[in-house]
């Protein structure tokens, strides 16, 4: 068997590749926003380096690249299976994921406004005129 | 400086899903074993294509430290306009006009929340 193996398996990769990827973003960011604290609590120094905010630092960043490359070696069993120009756009999905868990998530609780909103919903929009007009996917 | 940094890492970005496709397809599709699939792993497509996502993701990193994700994140579909280019005339794939209008909606939806 090659790695293309049954047909379900490419929809399988390209749920997880999307699911994962967006997991990864929130997880850096979240990463990001502990090492900006830990920055303005001056505590940077060396000897602070095990400190709270810096050790939630280092585990939400790590978490988030290992679902980062998780997410990566999905996608290279999407792309064995789809053409580029067709798989490609539907990794947009994974925006609205990182936008819905962005601003409900209470770890980051960014604020969502109208407009932001808007330009990803017409993201979407593109992204499905993308994907479900024309012929048939496989490479 | 945060503009720069996203455009750098969008360009490193595209470039990889295009050294990752070329991989999957000359490397990766024909592999049947355990073993073929790691030497797919290494090869030279896929090496490539990981340096580049590395940097790029390095760089995006440093861009979401500066920003919101749910701002910085839409930008991020720039590289579809740019993967969508490199498909129709590198890998040649067939593109219909509902896919480049599907791209246009796309690039206009970045424009709304950069713009934010």
């Amino acid at each position: 068997m090659t790695i293309r193996g049954a047909r379900w398996l490419g929809a399988a990769a390209l749920s997880a590749s999307i699911v994962l990827s967006a997991l990864g973003q929130l997880g850096m960011k979240a990463g990001m926003q502990h090492l900006k604290l830990a920055r303005a609590d001056g505590e940077l120094a060396w000897s602070l380096a095990f400190s709270p905010p810096l050790r939630g630092a280092l585990l939400w960043t790590l978490a988030g690249l290992g679902a980062y490359a998780l997410s990566l070696l999905a996608w290279l069993a999407v792309l064995v299976r789809y053409r580029l120009s067709y798989a490609y756009p539907l990794l947009a999905l994974s925006y609205v994921l990182v936008y819905v868990g962005a601003t409900s998530w209470p770890e980051l609780a960014e604020p969502a406004t109208p407009q932001r909103t808007l330009g990803t919903l017409l993201i979407l929009a593109g992204v499905a005129l993308v994907s479900l007009t024309g012929e048939r996917a496989d490479r | 400086m945060n503009d720069l940094l996203l455009l750098t890492a969008v360009a490193l970005l595209s470039t990889s899903q295009v050294l990752q496709k070329v991989g999957a397809t000359r490397r990766l599709a024909g592999a049947r074993t355990p073993s073929q699939w790691i030497a797919a792993l290494f090869s030279a497509e896929l090496l490539a294509a990981i340096a580049c996502i590395a940097a790029g993701t390095a760089l995006w990193l440093a861009v979401l430290y500066r920003m919101d994700v749910s701002r910085a994140f839409p930008f991020l579909s720039l590289t579809t306009v740019l993967v969508m280019t490199a498909s129709r005339w590198y890998l040649r794939e067939p593109v219909t006009p509902h896919r480049w209008a599907g791209v246009a909606l796309i690039a206009a939806g970045i424009a709304l929340v950069a713009s934010t």
